[in-house]
């Protein structure tokens, strides 16, 4: 939804009071009292439009050179609520605030309005006292509350990311929504031997790659770290083992400097990857994240509050198939490339191997889910098959068969979530986003369905620290709370979990 | 050598090791300051950072104090030893401090010979390495406060340990690693010729539990 927040003038005064009246009915201020809080000097009034139309207002009420604030009202009109605008309009009073010199905001909220409550809160906002039936003639306690602002500047914050849910050590470093360094230290040459991620080789490669990593992050992006506003670090889900070596090293390194520290989750991260690439995140949007060891399709509203689980793969992940159907085709590790490789000149349609989860059967339970160890078994019974015949295996088509089958399903889900929920937004990500076919096929499905795709660059695709230091830097410009210091690994963190 | 001995006097030490609980402490010129012992072997990752933060405030120490990183190598679970491990090298960093390494068996040894100072008979280490394996090290006397290890760090069953010492007489410490110990052994070390060690890397004493994957046949 395109909407616009401005300051807020005499003229706006009709408008104002129409959503006052409707929103108040029972204690709206009167026009008398509106136009002059308008008009005061120690005031700040905001409007939100959406197609010309006002929806929605805010006041902020500060002396000069104070450094406490207050929230007068936020009101949006009904039929515009869920969409974000309340919150919108606290970020732009908030900044404000922070601009005005104010270190603590308070407000008073019905005891009754939850949902306002739970908006204030995103904003660190805790209640500290009660105004005994403070609404009348409703006779309703008010809620005091308060929060602190914490730094000077929320709007463009200097965050470092750290992720190690696999076998990748990221670290990251943006301000604000721009990308400063993006360093990625794999350890995947060490995994090749054994044809797949082995945990152990992973954490152990985390721990070495830590401190250059850390370093050459730093110089790239041209910071200190006193000059860091906050730090974050992938909590989950991953690796436990691996996941741990970040989480010990940023938990550290949060302390011994001093920065609030935000855990976030993976999958999200892979979301915000975009926002790196665009300057912002197109919301609503599908996110199909397809990697060594995720396959999720997922329906974002908001990266900071409202991402929801469609479906993900019941057994394998995508990459772990290509890896794994490598291996029965004797090809080496990572399976994605090599596939890739193989399947040049190969006819996709040579082979008709089945297509995971796609009978109507299957579809009423798992619409969105993915299962690709069915796939696995057919490609390796077909080669066993030819063997045992004494038949000549033309290996191109059996790549090109097999990645056919796992980029159909993967799109044609992808589609499928779009076209249900009337969301004409999809974005990829993960590292299996570098297969060059699964590419072409989505390219073409969404022009077909008028969908508009976005797929960041490949360094932001697969696991990295910068689009977890993206996701942090959202969370710290909205005004959200950093985690309290015991926050644990999660190896199975739900994607509804976007900060631990 | 004297860079290390310039750096003790000066500053403030953390030590941290997580070779089998969650163990810190800060002190000053090998005296300990205050220490957070938490014994559970899993928590480490939970703990790690409240664990910091609590031993610094009840040493009433700011983080920027901190001169010296000291942080126990292990051997232990790789795991939990892991998470210490990383923790000592970005709060060093973020402190700017020099980061140290100690073997975390050596600690051990410094606790049984503060406790037993005139013990003569060579001591024995042990900590569990799971899979029916123990870690452990050989000791046969502490020299101006620091432990001096004659055999280990190694990995290996009980039975082969004690074929090896049967005819040796020795006494069997099982004491908890403490990081107060670790500090302290840190600090007797940076008062000899050879100095506190920098490195800090795992001792792991085992390669990582993998096989090279083959393809399994699907019918028969």
């Amino acid at each position: 939804m395109e909407y616009l927040i401005r300051e807020a003038n005499a003229s706006d005064l009709d408008a104002i009071m129409a959503i006052e009246n409707e929103c108040f009915a029972t204690d709206a201020w009167s026009q008398e009292v509106m136009l002059s809080e308008l008009e005061a000097p120690h005031t700040y009034y905001l409007v939100a439009e959406v197609e010309d139309q006002v929806v929605g207002y805010a006041g902020l009420s500060q002396l000069v050179g104070a450094t406490q604030a207050d929230i007068q009202t936020i009101a949006v009109r009904p039929n515009q609520r869920g969409s974000g605008l309340g919150r919108a309009l606290m970020q732009e009073l908030t900044k404000e605030a922070t601009r005005r010199g104010a270190k603590e905001v308070f407000l008073e909220v019905r005891a009754d309005n939850t949902i306002a409550q739970k908006l204030y809160k995103l904003f660190g906002f805790k209640q500290i006292g009660l105004r005994k039936k403070y609404y009348q003639p409703d006779g309703v306690d008010a809620f005091v509350m308060k929060t602190s602002l914490l730094r000077d500047d929320v709007s463009e914050p200097l965050v470092l990311g750290i992720e190690t849910s696999c076998d990748e050590t990221g670290i990251g470093i943006v301000r604000g929504n721009t990308l400063l360094a993006n360093v990625i230290s794999s350890s995947m040459d060490q995994h090749a031997r054994f044809g797949g991620v082995v945990p152990e080789v992973a954490a152990r490669a985390h721990l070495e790659a830590l401190t250059p990593a850390l370093e050459q992050a730093l110089s790239e992006a041209k910071v200190t770290l006193d000059e860091i506003d906050a730090i974050a670090v992938t909590n989950g889900p991953g690796l436990a083992g691996a996941l741990m070596v970040g989480v010990g090293a940023a938990k550290a390194l949060a302390v011994s400097t001093g920065k609030p520290i935000y855990a976030v989750n993976h999958l999200v991260g892979h979301i915000a990857a975009d926002i790196l690439d665009q300057g912002k995140l197109a919301v609503p949007t599908i996110a199909l994240l397809v990697s060594g060891g995720h396959t999720s399709l997922l329906l974002v509203r908001d990266i900071i509050n409202d991402v929801q689980l469609l479906g993900e793969t019941i057994d394998d992940a995508a990459g772990e198939a290509f890896d794994k159907v490598a291996r029965v085709l004797g090809l080496p590790y990572p399976g994605g490339p090599e596939i890739d490789k193989a399947a040049l000149g190969g006819n996709p349609a040579a082979i008709r191997f089945p297509r995971g989860l796609t009978l109507p059967k299957d579809m009423a339970e798992h619409r969105y889910d993915f299962s690709f160890s069915g796939l696995k078994t057919a490609v390796a019974r077909h080669v066993e098959l030819a063997e045992s015949k004494g038949e000549t295996l033309v290996i191109s088509d059996v790549a090109a068969s097999f990645r056919e089958a796992v980029v159909d399903v993967l799109i044609r889900k992808a589609i499928a979530a779009c076209v249900d929920n009337n969301i004409p937004r999809l974005l990829l990500g993960g590292g299996v986003i570098a297969n060059a076919r699964l590419r072409e096929v989505a390219i073409e499905a969404c022009r077909e369905n008028n969908i508009e795709l976005r797929i960041p660059p490949l360094s932001l695709c697969t696991d990295n620290g910068a689009m977890i230091a993206a996701l942090g830097s959202q969370l710290v410009q909205a005004g959200f709370a950093p985690s309290s210091l015991d926050f644990s690994a999660d190896s199975t963190l739900l994607v509804t979990q976007i900060q631990s | 050598m004297s860079e290390h001995l310039v750096s003790v006097k000066q500053g403030y030490v953390l030590a941290i090791d997580t070779s089998a609980g969650t163990t810190v402490a800060v002190l000053s010129l090998g005296e300990v300051l205050a220490e957070l012992n938490y014994l559970e072997p899993m928590t480490h990752s939970e703990r790690i950072g409240s664990a910091i933060e609590e031993v610094l405030a009840k040493a009433k120490i700011a983080p920027s104090n901190i001169s010296q990183v000291v942080v126990g190598r292990g051997p232990g679970p790789y795991t939990g030893l892991r998470v210490g491990l990383a923790a000592a090298k970005f709060f060093a960093i973020g402190a700017n401090a020099e980061l140290v390494g100690v073997c975390s068996l050596d600690a051990i040894a410094y606790s049984y010979y503060q406790q037993n100072p005139n013990q003569n008979v060579p001591v024995l280490v042990t900590t569990d390495a799971r899979r029916q394996e123990v870690f452990w090290a050989l000791y046969n006397s502490l020299d101006r406060g620091v432990p001096i290890r004659v055999e280990g760090p190694s990995v290996n069953k009980p039975a082969y340990l004690e074929e090896l010492l049967t005819g040796q007489e020795h006494i069997v410490t099982d004491l908890p690693i403490t990081a107060s110990s670790l500090g302290q052994v840190a600090h007797f070390q940076s008062l000899t010729d050879l100095g506190a060690s920098k490195d800090s890397s795992p001792i792991y004493l085992r390669e990582p539990d993998a096989t090279p994957g083959k393809a399994k046949k699907v019918s028969g």
